[in-house]
């Protein structure tokens, strides 16, 4: 169980989150909706051990990470997911982006022989290799040597996605939507714990945007806690399990969907669902 | 009167004045890379994690650190040669080392005059990185150590640009190397501190101005070899 406990953060003298509590467990999502500039991006970074609060506690299972050593938050941090609102991808194939999770999750001694492995074999030879494993039999396409895992692991969460035939391709060839969903796959590689999705189809068609949602509904049925924060009310209607409203810095609202959304508690949450409460 | 043969008078010139000259021109050619290579590939060593420190962190003082990297760009190299020597000089606190008028002052003074280049376009470099890429990394489970990997790989173009300037800058200087080095070559024609510059400009003030040129296309042929090589390696596509 992943929470915040009373969580207040500030920058400068504007108070952006006061007093805020959430909770989210595995294979439920979580949909954090507000109007923009409330504070649903530091509640990610907060949960993600980007930010550090000025009050309350950050819980993982029952340890408060704050409080924890730096190796601790390490491992924490190490279980969680994040999508961003843009893709962020780094200037490389797919394939080197979607391992990057599990690259940093291996022990230097095995990043850089994997390294230098990488530099000898050029593509030439993987490719002699392949032919000469098709000669005997094989099936030319598996991976080499010990990034099996690895390829394995980035293929299938590209598959997730829909993704699966653009390992190879540079992440400047992709579309907007094409880089979202490989920055989704990413988070997804090394089978967090926790998703962290912060407005993550903001800026996507609706076939990219179906896209995600399935692949958010995946990652559920998968076991993973999902945090998604979003000014979109359809979509959180859509895959939340529980909804947390986050109005004028603190969360006014919170209960499974259906009530939030049909019947809520609060005038507050009933005039932002109707679209009546601007800010 | 026999006046001298047609050979002595077309090859003269060589025999008489270069009898040694292949050998001249490859150690200088030599002396000029050693120099610059290592000054330019020790500035690297240190530059580089210097810029990613300056650039990833926030400190009171960052912008007045950034405009003395910035400042050390100009700084005058005669001025640095001098520095350099009397570091170096009997007296100077480096004295016990008795590096005068040897490749390795040399180096030093290319060092401290390459590094400050170096520095401020790999900070830059590395400040032009979308904080977007540097969230992303952490975000995914990176280190401070993987964060700062990924950074200098998004900025490699950048930095491979810093480190031609380094060279550009240490290859094509004059000053500094002619004090601290002394521009001396032996009398078997082998050059022990001379370089591409200093000999440029010793040849020409002989008024040997074929030679001279020699060099100097030499010495342009060089920084274009070092520039497609470095360009070569910053592109390679080694990112994240």
């Amino acid at each position: 169980m992943f929470r915040l406990e009373g969580v207040s953060v500030s920058s400068g003298a504007e108070t952006v989150l006061a007093d805020v509590s959430v909770a989210v467990g595995t294979g439920e999502v979580l949909a954090v909706i507000g109007p923009s500039g409330v504070g649903k991006t530091t509640l990610l970074d907060t949960l993600a051990l980007s930010t550090r609060p000025d009050e309350g506690v950050v819980r993982f299972d029952g340890t408060a990470a704050w409080a924890a050593g730096r190796g601790t938050r390490l491992g924490v941090r190490r279980r969680l997911g994040m999508v961003f609102q843009e893709a962020n991808l780094f200037d490389a194939s797919v394939r080197r982006n979607v391992e990057y999770g599990l690259r940093v999750r291996q022990s230097w001694r095995e990043r850089v022989g994997g390294a230098i492995r990488g530099r000898l074999l050029s593509n030439r030879l993987v490719g002699w290799l392949r032919r000469l494993r098709a000669t005997v039999g094989g099936d030319p396409t598996a991976p080499d040597g010990g990034s099996a895992g690895r390829s394995t692991a980035v293929e299938e969460a590209l598959g997730v996605v829909g993704m699966a035939d653009a390992a190879d391709r540079h992440t400047a060839s992709l579309s907007g939507g094409e880089a979202q969903r490989v920055a989704f796959a990413r988070a997804l590689a090394y089978d967090p714990d926790l998703l962290l999705l912060d407005e993550p189809t903001s800026d996507l068609d609706p076939r990219n945007t179906a896209v995600i949602e399935e692949a958010v509904a995946t990652a559920r049925d998968s076991g993973i806690g999902v945090v998604l924060a979003t000014h979109d009310m359809h979509q959180a209607e859509r895959v939340a399990d529980r909804v947390a409203v986050l109005l004028g810095n603190g969360v006014v609202e919170r209960g499974p969907t259906a009530q939030v959304f049909e019947d809520p508690a609060e005038e507050r949450t009933r005039k932002f669902v109707a679209g009546e409460l601007v800010y | 009167m026999m006046g001298p043969g047609l050979d002595t008078v077309l090859l003269g010139p060589l025999l008489v004045e270069f009898p040694f000259e292949a050998t001249y021109v490859r150690s200088i050619i030599s002396v000029s890379l050693y120099v610059s290579l290592i000054a330019v590939a020790l500035s690297t060593l240190v530059s580089v994690p210097v810029a990613v420190l300056v650039g990833l962190s926030d400190f009171r003082g960052k912008g007045v650190l950034t405009s003395v990297i910035n400042t050390g760009m100009g700084f005058p190299s005669v001025v640095v040669g001098l520095a350099v020597l009397f570091l170096v000089s009997n007296q100077g606190p480096l004295g016990a080392l008795d590096l005068v008028f040897t490749k390795e002052a040399m180096v030093l003074s290319q060092f401290v005059l390459a590094t400050p280049p170096v520095t401020a376009i790999s900070l830059a470099a590395v400040t032009g990185v979308d904080r977007g890429v540097r969230d992303a990394a952490h975000a995914l489970g990176g280190t401070r150590v993987d964060t700062a990997l990924v950074v200098v790989k998004q900025a490699r173009y950048g930095v491979a640009t810093a480190v031609l300037a380094g060279f550009g800058r240490a290859i094509s200087e004059v000053g500094s190397v002619l004090i601290v080095g002394g521009n001396i070559a032996g009398a078997d024609g082998v050059s022990k501190t001379r370089t591409l510059t200093t000999a440029i400009q010793l040849e020409a003030r002989q008024g040997r101005y074929g030679t001279a040129m020699v060099l100097g296309a030499v010495l342009v042929g060089l920084v274009l070899v070092v520039n497609a090589v470095v360009v070569r390696l910053g592109g390679r596509g080694v990112g994240g």
